[in-house]
């Protein structure tokens, strides 16, 4: 009777490890880390991700860091102990790349780094390291330019006619790559426009909405009229600001702001569409995911990414590079 | 001499709050005027009600950590039902199809969302008080699990498809007009949103003042077990404790969803303890049994001024960080004091 137990038990674990490692042979097995899921813009890109997967039957663990690059790291080693063919990972702080990539390099797992750029001689480590993402500085650029375009095709724009570009920043959080290439380049691009800039006033909100419209608030109360234009580092903060520009009784009565933000969110292609926003740029959730995808799913069956087989171009044998957009009312249906 | 000395220690908030107005209107003297002060009281409306609701567990010598993720599901919650139908990427795709097919149903439907998100929060309220009474666990730990379990509900409902995380807008005008609107216009308009901050504090300024509920939360909170031998029903009065707070949190949730025009799930976050931290400032002892509705009102005042004031006079936000500590912490030292010397 024993007997029998233990041999059909021995059966069927067999039968079990069999089947996993066929099992295992089979699909392909991708660990993904987001840096934060709360976090609009790589939510986006986090179902694009999960949508490719499905695409093409790969199995992807997407988990959460919580904005914490210990986590993150955390994380990294658990995709490493159950052994993964491929990691994409969004990583929290950039400067920390360089470990991620050791663990990998050890492991020997090709990684694949998206939506926060590794410092180039991290990435330079290991020949199996790849990046997705955008140029961030374009993002900056680009807003920059949807308020020239607008600055130039309507003198009325500048209210006080000084030829001086009077303007506010919402910022978003302090320190973060985006919010200071946006910041920096934005105005960068106003500038090399050739038109004069005078800053009127320049807080953090946060990335945040609620914080967007109260700082905006407290910078009309303390500007008034003079402000002539709102750049903010994202659609949420923007949406905020003009929450608070409609308080003050702008948008209605010809009273007019231009306002220019980065991320072409839905309620932002919204507020595009009922005029309150000037333009925004597209970071491309759609391609970044499906890039980051595509380019994982290839290395985790030990190909060489190519073009062909990736769908995206490699720079460098390193960079896949998602371009941004600039949005506006007239090309809403490019960000649909 | 000495009686100078007490009255000013005792009011020591409120002196706190005036330096800080004249201070500010110092550096730039239009600081001084209606637009600022409305936009002040505007920006603290929503931040008394959950200053009110974390009050509360303050009272009674605890911590309510739930109420900003509180806030944030009432406010998605409210969103969610309250998109106008011409927007372009609708929560509930259907829902303008079904209140055009139901005549009285539309024409009520703004209230019945608004009622949802605080019956919601109200359960978990209700939750809240259920286990810190039943099971004795300590407040600052029932409502960490609550904090964590409300987030974790809202994501799961925000993440719904179709609007996979997407941040919710477009709301309906009619809502909107109740964070946005107000009673008059111009200078001398009274928002709608400051309008029901102040009837919610009248409102359990009576509470906590001319009811028996009211005398035996301050029992409790002044010596449990005082209260228990003097026959008030402890767990009874902390599970209504709990739940009038949690309905505070679905209102101030559903004026935040309404004063912004959106929601996400983030929304609310660290919300607790900017309330907590009103409430300390504004005069409620951490040891419980001690506390005004008035003194919650400067409190949360005072951080509004900070807030809105610093940015007004366009002081670096780091040093806004480093001011605000400031305050909290020697706000409730010359707090504190009053009592020290009592004893």
């Amino acid at each position: 009777m024993k007997k029998t137990i233990v041999l059909a038990l021995v059966a069927l674990l067999i039968v079990v490890s069999a089947s996993a490692f066929v099992f295992a042979a089979k699909t392909v097995n991708i660990g993904c880390v987001i840096y934060k899921f709360d976090d609009t813009f790589m939510t986006a890109v986090r179902n694009n991700i999960s949508a490719a997967a499905k695409e093409k039957g790969a199995k992807v663990d997407i988990v959460d860091a919580q904005n914490s690059q210990a986590t993150c790291n955390d994380k990294v080693d658990l995709f490493i102990t159950k052994k993964m063919n491929a990691m994409a990972i969004n990583p929290v702080d950039r400067s920390a790349c360089g470990v991620i990539i050791d663990k990998a390099k050890k492991a020997n797992i090709p990684l694949v780094l998206f939506n926060r750029e590794p410092f180039k001689e991290d990435i330079a480590k290991w020949n199996k390291v790849y990046y997705v993402g955008a140029i961030a500085a374009e993002s900056g650029t680009m807003m920059g330019k949807l308020v020239v375009d607008y600055w130039k095709s309507h003198p009325e724009a500048d209210k006080n006619k000084d030829g001086v570009l009077q303007y506010v920043m919402l910022k978003g959080e302090p320190g973060h790559q985006d919010a200071e290439l946006r910041t920096e380049y934005s105005i960068k691009a106003v500038k090399d426009a050739g038109i004069k800039v005078d800053k009127l006033a320049e807080d953090t909100a946060m990335w945040d909405r609620v914080k967007g419209q109260e700082k905006m608030a407290a910078f009309l109360a303390a500007n008034g009229d003079k402000i002539e234009a709102v750049f903010a580092n994202n659609d949420d903060m923007a949406l905020g600001a003009i929450e608070a520009l409609k308080a003050a009784g702008y948008f209605k009565d010809g009273k007019y702001m231009p306002v220019a933000s980065v991320d072409a969110t839905a309620p932002a292609l919204q507020a595009l569409q009922d005029g309150t926003l000037l333009g925004t740029v597209l970071n491309d959730a759609k391609n970044q995911g499906r890039a980051t995808l595509n380019l994982s799913y290839v290395l985790a069956r030990g190909q060489k990414p190519t073009k062909a087989n990736v769908g995206y171009e490699i720079v460098e044998g390193k960079y896949v590079w998602v371009p941004y957009k600039p949005i506006t009312k007239a090309n809403i249906k490019d960000a649909l | 001499m000495k009686k100078a000395l007490q009255f000013l220690s005792e009011n020591a908030i409120y002196f706190v709050l005036v330096v800080l107005i004249l201070v500010i209107a110092f550096v730039d003297s239009r600081f001084i005027s209606i637009t600022c002060l409305r936009d002040i009281l505007v920006q603290s409306s929503t931040r008394v009600i959950i200053a009110l609701g974390a009050m509360f567990a303050i009272l009674t010598a605890g911590a309510d950590l739930s109420s900003g993720r509180m806030v944030g599901f009432a406010a998605v919650i409210s969103a969610s039902m309250l998109q106008a139908p011409t927007y372009l990427r609708l929560f509930y795709p259907d829902l303008p199809k079904l209140l055009e097919a139901v005549p009285l149903l539309g024409s009520i439907w703004l209230v019945i969302p608004i009622l949802i998100a605080i019956i919601v929060t109200t359960i978990f309220g209700l939750l809240n008080g259920f286990i810190i009474s039943r099971f004795g666990v300590p407040p600052f730990i029932a409502t960490l699990g609550t904090m964590v379990i409300v987030y974790g509900i809202n994501s799961i409902y925000f993440n719904l498809p179709p609007n996979n995380s997407q941040p919710i807008g477009g709301l309906r005008a009619d809502f909107t007009g109740l964070g946005t609107g107000a009673f008059g216009s111009g200078d001398f308009s009274l928002p709608y949103i400051v309008v029901i901050a102040m009837l919610v504090s009248i409102f359990m300024w009576i509470l906590m003042n001319k009811t028996r509920f009211g005398k035996n939360t301050y029992a409790i909170g002044g010596n449990i077990n005082a209260a228990k031998v003097s026959g008030i029903n402890v767990a009874r009065t902390t599970v209504a404790m709990y739940a009038i707070a949690g309905a505070l949190y679905g209102l101030a949730g559903v004026l935040e969803a309404a004063r912004t025009g959106g929601a996400t799930n983030n929304y609310g976050n660290m919300y607790e303890l900017d309330a907590i931290a009103a409430c300390v400032v504004g005069g409620v002892s951490t040891t419980g049994g001690i506390g005004t509705i008035q003194g919650i009102l400067a409190g949360v005042l005072i951080f509004g001024v900070i807030n809105y004031g610093l940015t007004f006079i366009g002081l670096d936000p780091y040093w806004q960080l480093i001011i605000k500590g400031i305050i909290i912490i020697s706000a409730v030292a010359v707090d504190i004091r009053k009592y020290l010397t009592k004893k």
